[in-house]
């Protein structure tokens, strides 16, 4: 009897701890009905992309009266996090994911799969290959930023440029100072703007990553081919410490030391176009997407490569990554309203719209950016290349300092003041992963 | 005797079982969430698990804690993480304390508007580390934030949280203090007034000074909460993470142990390159973690028992 009451009182608890559970299917089973569905979309932190979802939701709602978009905006930093947990936890429908990049190269020994290729291997993301709106985008940009074995499992809304710098043209011609086209030039330039006690160059480095992204022009112009530059950086013909990367650094430190304003640790990246629009900056070295943020400014600029090299013809390229996508949890109980969300999106009015308003280079065929920034980088688009971020993959064991494309930030924050005796630690750091 | 064995609540009986049965959805929860995902992590950390439903997990035996260990100069790094962590538990423990204890005696006299510097100091403990950060990311702003005009008045400058790895983790030990000083400075408080007032009328007819005072009865008579502080400033500080991902973000030689197990659990070690999930990876530096928790914990418990003994025998 004793023993008898004791499994009772215990099966009751169980009964109790397992009906608090959940089975992760969420509330709604079907997104095929008029029932009322919460569609759970992620996207990551960019104003102008976040004000245009919000219309958009609300035209998407309008015309499909049973949907409600909850729309959850995280930080960029945060995105592969927020994703990892919530499609493991079947806690979302639709997923803001950047292009797919970072592939393990056959020559990359013993490293680790990208996120994007352990969501799609983990069976998290839906295949959309058979989806009629995928065929609304360019096939390069299905193959290279959305597949994976032969399935596309994301549609990618757009490439951006990390290379560039927006130039105050006004400021510059009230000085007396040209465009400038090579490295020399720019160094003048900055030396000219610092003299009449005006800053050279600011940008929002508040989350760090924005000012060694600041320096990938100077990357890009030493470095045209940064897929070889990888390849180089891991098989050994390319070292952080021979005399063309020693001298990629010791522009990284005059980038870091001379050129950039005091202060961008504190100023945010969102508002950094704010900083800019003072007008009393030369240069904004930063991604295409703040374009939008200066389409109303009070001077003319412009968007131009980061002239990097002395020699003006290698600093035509523009280079950058596939930016912001969407692809479908696989395990959604919406499965047909996120179609309809993305199918509704993906209308080339809506694309097109949604292009200009963020300052993607659009990834559709049809779509035209009738914005400034559109017409001031139109005449580099046919030399776009994908950025040496795209392409890199750490290898295990390495040490800090391995990656020196991000020195930049390391010049400017003052943990490095000697770029040779960084080239050489950087190749030590990256040597011995290599060598592990 | 049967009277007496009435006068019991659990007699005997199934009655005997009452207790065990009482107790036993507590012990169920502690061991479903307190020893459940500790055992979990350890298991863990011997797979290549990513954290991903889904994904297959291997037993890969002690590589994690090899790579974290010994391979390449990421063993290096991470090394420097962990005696990163203790400079910073050294610290954060050693001048919490000191401050907590120095305003508790301040603010243990009869002082005017003592209620409101209590407040005052305690008030940083109920904030959020997010707001905590924010606060303090505003007051050391490079660019026209109090500490900055601060600096210009001595032809200064600094970029603070974004300057050099050593400026930045000094600033994080003086905010992780500042958030933390009020919860020391309360149990000291709570610890004097269990203080008997007549110990000091009597010490102080017998001619004792000031610090006679605070030395022969407040210090003794404060065992306890001296004991209690000092272990809980220890084992938190050896934990603290969240103000490192809030001020500084990802920054090469400000990582302590905790960070860098979160990073690597989620794929955050390479600023703006979005890395692999690498949770059986995370699990072996959180089990390093632990043991260096456990092995300073055990020794601050017995000094905490030793000083027990000689106090309160």
């Amino acid at each position: 009897m004793r023993r008898l009451s004791l499994i009772a009182l215990l099966l009751a608890f169980g009964l109790v701890v397992g009906a608090c559970g959940d089975d992760g299917a969420g509330t709604e089973t079907t997104g095929t009905s008029a029932e009322p569905i919460t569609l759970r979309v992620l996207v990551h932190q960019n104003p102008p992309m976040v004000e245009f979802m919000e219309n958009f939701n609300k035209e998407f709602q309008a015309a499909n009266s049973n949907i409600k978009v909850d729309m959850s905006v995280v930080n960029a930093a945060d995105l592969a996090t927020v994703t990892q947990t919530r499609l493991t936890a079947n806690d979302i429908d639709v997923v803001d994911i950047f292009g797919f990049s970072n592939a393990v190269q056959s020559y990359m020994a013993d490293a680790e799969p990208p996120a994007w290729q352990q969501l799609i291997q983990a069976g998290l993301l839906m295949d959309i290959t058979d989806a009629a709106f995928v065929g609304n985008y360019d096939e390069a940009t299905i193959t290279d930023a959305g597949s994976f074995d032969g399935k596309v499992y994301s549609v990618n809304l757009g490439r951006v440029s990390y290379s560039g710098m927006f130039v105050n043209k006004d400021l510059l011609a009230e000085q007396g100072i040209g465009i400038p086209t090579t490295w020399g030039e720019l160094v003048a330039a900055c030396d000219a703007l610092t003299g009449a006690g005006l800053s050279c160059m600011t940008l929002g480095g508040a989350d760090g990553w924005p000012v060694f992204v600041g320096a990938y022009g100077l990357l890009g112009a030493m470095y045209p081919d940064q897929e070889a530059l990888v390849e180089g950086l891991w098989t050994g013909s390319i070292t952080w410490d021979d005399a063309k990367s020693t001298e990629m650094l010791r522009r990284f430190q005059v980038f870091a030391t001379d050129m950039l304003e005091a202060g961008v640790t504190g100023l945010g990246h969102d508002a950094a176009p704010a900083r800019f629009l003072a007008g009393d900056v030369g240069f904004m070295p930063t991604g295409s997407w703040q374009g939008p943020s200066l389409e109303d400014a009070p001077f003319d600029w412009t968007y131009l490569p980061f002239p990097g090299s002395d020699n003006a013809a290698e600093n035509q390229y523009l280079f950058g990554k596939y930016d912001q996508g969407w692809a479908i949890a696989a395990n959604t109980p919406n499965k047909d309203a996120a179609i309809a969300y993305l199918a509704a999106f993906s209308e080339p009015a809506n694309y097109e719209a949604f292009a200009n308003a963020v300052g993607f280079i659009p990834t559709q065929p049809t779509a035209e950016l009738n914005t400034k920034l559109g017409a001031e980088v139109a005449p580099y688009l046919e030399n776009f290349r994908v950025g040496y971020e795209q392409y890199f993959v750490a290898p295990k064991g390495i040490g800090q300092w391995a990656n020196a494309s991000q020195a930049a930030l390391w010049f400017y924050s003052g943990d490095w003041t000697d770029f040779a005796a960084l080239a050489k630690q950087a190749q030590i750091d990256l040597q011995a992963g290599l060598d592990s | 005797m049967q009277l007496v064995r009435k006068n019991y609540l659990f007699g005997g009986g199934w009655r005997k079982a009452t207790p065990l049965l009482m107790l036993a959805p507590g012990v169920f929860l502690y061991l479903l969430i307190a020893i459940g995902p500790s055992l979990a992590t350890t298991a863990y950390s011997f797979t290549d698990a990513s954290g991903l439903r889904g994904l297959p997990v291997n037993w890969v035996g002690f590589k994690n804690y090899h790579e974290f260990l010994f391979r390449g100069l990421a063993s290096r790094d991470n090394l420097a993480a962990l005696q990163r962590t203790l400079t910073f538990s050294f610290f954060v423990t050693t001048i919490q304390f000191g401050l907590g204890l120095m305003f508790a005696l301040i603010l243990n006299r009869h002082l005017r508007g003592r209620s409101f510097f209590r407040i005052l100091f305690f008030l940083p403990v109920i904030l959020g580390v997010a707001i905590q950060g924010l606060i303090w990311k505003l007051f050391l702003h490079p660019r026209g934030g109090p500490m900055a005009e601060v600096f210009s008045w001595f032809g200064s400058s600094s970029e603070f949280l974004g300057g050099q790895a050593t400026v930045a983790f000094s600033w994080v030990i003086v905010v992780q203090i500042w958030a933390n000083v009020g919860i020391t400075m309360v149990i000291f408080l709570a610890g004097m007034q269990t203080i008997s007032p007549e110990l000091y009328e009597a010490a102080r007819i017998d001619g004792a000074g000031g610090w006679q005072l605070f030395r022969h009865i407040t210090w003794p008579q404060l065992t306890p909460a001296i004991n209690t502080n000092f272990l809980l400033n220890i084992i938190g500080s050896l934990q603290a993470w969240q103000l490192f991902l809030v001020l500084t973000g990802y920054k090469p030689g400000t990582q302590v142990l905790g960070y860098l197990v979160f990073a690597e659990g989620f794929g955050q070690t390479s600023g703006a390159v979005t890395t692999s999930f690498r949770q059986g990876y995370a699990a072996a530096a959180s089990i390093v973690l632990f043991i260096l928790v456990l092995v300073i914990g055990m020794s601050a418990a017995w000094l905490v028992k030793r000083r027990e003994r000689k106090y309160l025998a």
